[in-house]
């Protein structure tokens, strides 16, 4: 691995993608999204006005986990297949090159995309709010937008994957598509329903009821909730919130989760990619 | 040692055999052309030169360095102008340019002189996806060139381009060949491979046919144009002046028109003969022998 390679890999990703108007788009809906929460937030507890950052990170936890893989889906999904398609992959591999270095770029590059709008994003809308409250938790608004960038490498790495396996850009898309939708809500409707089938409606409504150990498991392995768990358990006025929850259920476990998932993907697209006809 | 030794090349495609056994030896300073038609196995076997695809069988060694063992080393001197060029549409010419130079690590000061080299000058600035076909094809070649390669492959250099463009491609060939890069090149088409190549290799199905110097070849195969010759009045006389002009074959007459095969050096001949003789000329062509008839006159001496 030469470092210069990747070096100019990532920058090239990166040119190439931040140029693309919708990444800018990106961070304007970060930024108007979080001012929105910020402000609007505490309507229904009677008025509005500027909550502060942690009761304003609790709300953005939710549209993070729609948002983010969306976004790094689809700076992912088409970065081998479609260059593959276009030809301009064995250009770039005829160069002296190794397919490991071209991988690495790809996903740093593309990471900084997603960092770069995430920052400018939530960046700004973090200033405009410690602007207008008062004793700003700025380590906890950083694990946030730290949290959200490593759910978005997370995310390109599982697109890039599908990137390398499908030798149709419109199907890598389709794959795509079929991530978001099964990480967001087919992975909670399934286990749901297997605790359902275990225990019965019943006991599930009762309030006392504890789910066993699997099902905590089964939940945090989603990509989507290892974030929201890292998130809402690094801060600690959310963290009281908790509740009845196994002590597995922690900060480093949630980050070994989503660590986990980028560098899996990312090896088993490394193995794939490595012996692909190009 | 060659620059380029290719042994029992073989590659299957899902069962489909696309080259067959190939070897090849290329040695430095060449122009080597690998001819055949449409699916003889052409780009399959340079993907395989860059390690692009992996090889049923065979080795592939560039400067003495196996090509999938010890890619980087292989690849360092090697510039390559695929047939299909494409680039990364929001980036400009010069930044194209400049990825390019950072991955070959060379000069980055050299991207300007590049592209002014093959005549984009104006455009440097422009993003590569409003570019159209001839400039793509011109920054593919400026990018072959980074670095000064010692060894430049270029597949089908010619496709697709117009008469002038493929004319400054084949000059420039010729040009960088003179200056000590040794060339590699493919094509369908048998006369630009004539213009240019020292050594052709003829490619069908997978299979080499042959691999000669052009002058072997063509005495191999009577590799001849045929003129043809549109006149006013033909007539027998002029017909039998022109078969005495020295370097025709053969010269025959039917309606208006007569079909002369010889060596193409003679043609200004061959006209101030049917001239000279009161003939006068209504269209002059050059028929060049197809690739099919090179194949089938192997298949004939099989």
């Amino acid at each position: 691995m030469d470092g210069r390679a990747i070096y100019a890999i990532s920058k090239k990703e990166f040119m190439d993608n931040w140029r693309n108007k919708w990444i800018i788009a990106v961070s304007a809906i970060f930024l108007l999204l979080t001012l929105v929460i910020s402000y609007f937030g505490s309507m229904g507890a009677g008025g509005v006005g500027w909550r502060d950052i942690d009761a304003t990170i609790v709300g953005m936890i939710t549209l993070v986990t729609l948002l983010v893989p969306i976004i790094g889906l689809m700076l992912g999904y088409a970065t081998i297949v479609g260059e593959k398609e276009k030809g301009s992959l064995e250009l770039m591999l005829s160069y002296p090159v190794e397919r490991i270095e071209i991988l690495t770029g790809k996903l740093f590059g593309l990471g900084a995309v997603m960092a770069a709008a995430t920052f400018i994003g939530f960046g700004v809308a973090g200033i405009i709010i410690a602007l207008n409250v008062k004793g700003v938790q700025w380590g906890n608004y950083m694990v946030f937008v730290l949290a959200s960038i490593l759910l978005g490498f997370v995310f390109i790495s599982i697109a890039m994957l599908f990137s390398a396996i499908f030798k149709k850009r419109s199907a890598a898309m389709g794959g795509a598509v079929f991530l978001w939708f099964l990480f967001e809500m087919i992975w909670n409707v399934v286990i749901a329903g297997v605790l359902t089938a275990q225990y019965g409606i019943e006991k599930l409504t009762d309030p006392n009821f504890m789910a066993p150990s699997w099902y905590y498991v089964a939940s945090l392995i989603n990509p989507v909730k290892a974030y929201s768990a890292l998130v809402s358990l690094s801060i600690s006025s959310v963290n009281e919130l908790a509740g009845n929850i196994p002590s597995f259920v922690n900060v480093p476990f949630s980050l070994a989760i989503l660590l986990s998932w980028m560098a899996g993907t990312f090896a088993l697209t490394w193995y794939i990619f490595n012996k692909k006809d190009l | 040692m060659g620059i380029v030794e290719i042994k029992g090349l073989t590659k299957d495609y899902e069962g489909v055999r696309a080259v067959d056994n190939l070897s090849l030896e290329i040695e430095k300073g060449e122009i080597f052309a690998l001819l055949g038609p449409n699916g003889a196995g052409k780009t399959t076997t340079i993907k395989s030169m860059l390690g692009l695809i992996f090889p049923t069988a065979g080795e592939i060694k560039i400067n003495g360095f196996d090509v999938l063992k010890e890619g980087k080393k292989a690849k360092e001197n090697i510039g390559y102008l695929p047939e299909r060029v494409a680039f990364y549409d929001n980036l400009t010419a010069i930044q194209t340019m400049e990825f390019y130079a950072e991955l070959r690590g060379a000069d980055r000061k050299e991207c300007i002189e590049l592209l002014m080299d093959v005549g984009l000058d104006g455009e440097m600035d422009k993003k590569v996806g409003n570019y159209s076909k001839g400039m793509m094809q011109r920054l593919g070649l400026a990018q072959a060139m980074i670095g000064n390669p010692s060894l430049l492959i270029l597949d089908e250099p010619t496709g697709g381009l117009d008469p002038r463009g493929s004319w400054q491609i084949r000059q420039k060939i010729k040009e960088l060949n003179e200056n000590g890069t040794t060339i590699f090149l493919s094509s369908h088409i048998l006369s630009e491979v004539q213009e240019v190549s020292s050594r052709v290799a003829i490619l069908n199905h997978g299979k080499l046919i042959e691999v000669d110097t052009l002058d072997n070849l063509g005495k191999k195969l009577d590799l001849q144009p045929t003129l043809v010759i549109e006149l006013q009045r033909p007539s027998q006389s002029i017909l039998s002046r022109v078969k005495q002009v020295k370097g025709v074959d053969s010269a025959e007459l039917s309606g208006n028109v007569i079909k002369v095969r010889c060596n193409p050096r003679v043609k200004t001949n061959i006209i101030n003969a049917i001239e000279d003789e009161g003939g006068k000329i209504l269209d002059f062509r050059t028929v060049e022998p197809s690739l099919e008839e090179v194949f089938l006159k192997f298949t004939e001496d099989d």
